[in-house]
């Protein structure tokens, strides 16, 4: 595979139809949060998360950082809700109250860059609700087993994010920041995959593409 | 050498990257025009100037994906079961960097560089012992990538860099697990300088 081959966050339409197509037939084979009936709505995930950065341009980077400090934000909520549940054992919850500290320490370094080139925040989000920006079905997790899947999409996410974030920055640090976090999430997902029963290294090119 | 002393002595780790020609840093003119760090100031490089630069990165990202190659063949004979499996992974997919590499630079024009015939590898004397430099690769790996980023001045390089480093950074985690340590222990993964 030759490196420019790989697309950035502007996706075709046809590529994104392949995308939903394959993610439908993973569905409709069972393979959907871990059995779990997964909303309609949450199939384009990717696409939603990806069309937001490819928005985010053409301003400089504050946009892109902004975006950014929402999907940590959202993370964290989730984060939060899961842990705060009945559903985890004690020793995935110690697991993810560990990358919970890790999304919010991402938050607040990207909060710090992006006020030191003169942007505002966001707003926070307030609650659940607003993790469905990003993945919609936290509502719909039931299980130890639909907790680690629904993570395993939203970190999966995060990872594209990042991965197009690299052809929209511009400011080098910034480059190496959003790089050094998006590899933390893949680190996340090796633990989730292998938590959930899954293969933890399936991409040679971790893009965020499933 | 003895692995300790290569992993704990900085001179060692520096003299057998630059012995064994791994030199993402190492840059001619060129290189270090692109590298140049004011963004208020950047070095403005004509079409052909830009992709000879970003073919001398490739290179040494190579150069790297080679000697991780190398390194988990010579180590594999030391390992059994589940870890020998782990490691036929990580060389299925440093193979698949290492031929996107290539592929990348010729598709720039330029000339990949080839593996090495010989490496001179710290000894290897357990399992352990390959887990530990294994991980000290990938860790080296990883800074090189990160401080390449930058650089490159075709922007999908970035990207497809950045999806390296987070698989580097996988099989960091996997490592560092198979020796007893935590698997994700910081919240930004940066690597160990050559």
């Amino acid at each position: 595979m030759a490196f420019v081959a790989i697309t950035d966050g502007a996706a075709s339409t046809a590529e994104v139809a392949a995308f939903e197509r394959d993610r439908r037939e993973l569905l409709r084979r069972g393979f959907g949060l871990g059995g779990t009936a997964l909303v309609a709505s949450s199939i384009p995930l990717l696409w939603s998360v990806r069309s937001a950065f490819a928005e985010a341009g053409g301003d400089g980077d504050a946009p892109i950082l902004a975006k950014a400090i929402n999907l940590e934000r959202v993370t964290v909520v989730a984060y939060d809700s899961l842990i705060g549940g009945e559903l985890l054992s004690p020793s995935v919850r110690r697991v993810l109250r560990r990358f919970r500290a890790h999304e919010q320490e991402h938050a607040a370094t990207l909060t710090r860059s992006l006020t030191s080139l003169g942007g505002t925040p966001p707003a926070p989000p307030e609650g659940p609700a607003d993790v469905d920006q990003v993945v919609e079905g936290l509502r719909d997790v039931r299980s130890q087993e639909d907790a680690l899947s629904f993570l395993i999409e939203l970190e999966t996410a995060a990872v594209a994010a990042y991965f197009d974030a690299q052809a929209k920055l511009s400011e080098p640090k910034l480059l190496q920041t959003s790089a050094s976090i998006m590899a933390n999430e893949g680190q996340h997902l090796v633990v989730l995959r292998r938590r959930a029963g899954r293969d933890p290294l399936p991409n040679a090119f971790e893009t965020g593409e499933q | 050498m003895e692995l300790d002393h290569f992993l704990r002595d900085p001179q060692s780790r520096r003299r057998f990257f630059r012995m064994t020609g791994v030199g993402v840093a190492g840059a001619s003119a060129v290189l270090l025009g692109a590298c140049s760090d004011d963004t208020k100031n950047p070095v403005r490089l004509g079409p052909d100037e830009s992709d000879q630069a970003d073919v001398e990165i490739l290179n040494g990202l190579l150069d790297l994906e080679f000697m991780a190659i190398a390194a988990y063949k010579a180590g594999a004979p030391k390992l059994g079961g589940e870890r020998l499996g782990i490691v036929k992974v990580f060389l299925e997919q440093e193979q698949a960097h290492a031929d996107g590499l290539s592929g990348s630079i010729e598709e720039l024009d330029g000339k990949p560089n080839r593996a090495k015939s010989d490496y001179d590898f710290p000894v290897l004397r357990t399992e352990a012992d390959v887990l530990r430099f294994a991980l000290d690769l990938e860790n080296t790996a990883i800074a090189a990538y990160i401080d390449a980023l930058p650089k490159f001045s075709e922007k999908k390089l970035r990207s497809t860099a950045a999806s390296i480093i987070t698989n580097e950074a996988e099989h960091a985690s996997v490592l560092l697990d198979a020796l007893g340590r935590e698997p994700v222990p910081a919240a930004f993964v940066t690597g160990k300088a050559a």
